[in-house]
């Protein structure tokens, strides 16, 4: 049986595609809506993803798809909390698409889906982005949608 | 084979008592959940259904737990699909609380049995009716889209 956890979430947000993409890439945007996280890349796939928090390089991850504006994914391997250090790099990435499903639609509204896996068995990290994921995200959308993020500090 | 569960967790800027009329308030409902009226005397014990815009109902159900506005369950029951086997009721549960000075909503639908027919499709139908939710208490418009019923 196949125990690797995998973390899977949906959110449609009133924006277009173009400028969801430049709210996961740009850093003066991350650091509004992930908890002052500066998420800095020049997004080419190999190239590094450096994650800055409260002034220390937090990841120092790496570009696996860059496809703008709809696919975008890289590793994933926090390394500010000791005990996770020996985990292997998991995997996030987060998928663009207009919003059809079985709607009438009205206006624009994007469909986001950020998908987060590869971890091991009994993996201390999956936990915590299960938490971690829709305080940013909800946060992420009320941004795009209002002009203002929610503020929040784990 | 485990039996599936769907759990969401969204943060709303509004206050939980805002947050308990619009999962409550048919009225409010009508405008996040594809056109969906969410009808009951919100009392434990009480029937609970969804009325469509057609006027068609959609799925029935009866309140387990009513704690305004933080706890709210009821169970789902859908009407039987030609050719599928009848399945049993679901439960919905809706948690409010308080995080970062905002409403924290935690939606769990659990009681499916292995290989549920209706579990992928709730999968599918709950992000899109929360996310719509929390734009209409945070712009006070919900997301432009309707289902077609």
């Amino acid at each position: 049986m196949n125990t690797s956890p995998k973390f899977i979430y949906v959110t449609l947000i009133t924006t277009t595609p173009e400028k969801l993409w430049a709210a996961l890439t740009s850093a003066e945007f991350t650091k509004q809506y992930w908890g002052g996280t500066a998420v800095e890349s020049d997004w080419q796939v190999g190239s590094k993803v450096v994650f800055r928090w409260k002034g220390r390089i937090v990841h120092n991850d790496t570009v696996l798809k860059s496809e703008p504006p709809r696919l975008l994914s890289y590793s994933f391997h926090p390394l500010h909390i000791e005990e996770l250090l020996s985990e292997p790099p998991s995997r996030v990435t987060f998928e663009i698409e207009e919003f059809t499903g079985k709607s009438a639609r009205q206006g624009p509204v994007v469909k986001l889906t950020v998908t987060h896996e590869d971890f091991q068995a009994e993996s201390k990290i999956f936990p915590m982005i299960s938490k971690g994921w829709p305080d940013i995200l909800s946060s992420l959308k009320t941004l795009l949608e209002t002009g203002r993020a929610i503020e929040f500090e784990w | 084979m485990e039996n599936p569960k769907f759990v969401y967790v969204t943060h709303i800027n509004t206050s939980p008592e805002k947050l308990w009329t619009a999962l409550t308030n048919p009225d409010f409902t009508q405008q996040y959940w594809g056109g969906r009226r969410v009808q009951s005397d919100w009392t434990t014990g009480a029937s609970i259904k969804h009325q469509k815009a057609d006027g068609a109902i959609e799925l029935r159900g009866e309140v387990l737990q009513a704690d305004p506005p933080r706890l709210l369950a009821y169970t789902f029951l859908s009407p039987p699909h030609e050719g599928s086997p009848v399945e049993k009721p679901t439960r919905v549960t809706f948690e409010i609380s308080v995080a970062f000075g905002v409403t924290k909503l935690v939606v769990t639908h659990d009681g499916f049995e292995p290989g549920s027919r209706l579990f992928p499709e709730i999968s599918n139908g709950w992000p899109a009716i929360l996310s719509s939710l929390k734009t209409l208490l945070e712009s006070g418009t919900a997301l432009p889209f309707t289902w077609k019923c």
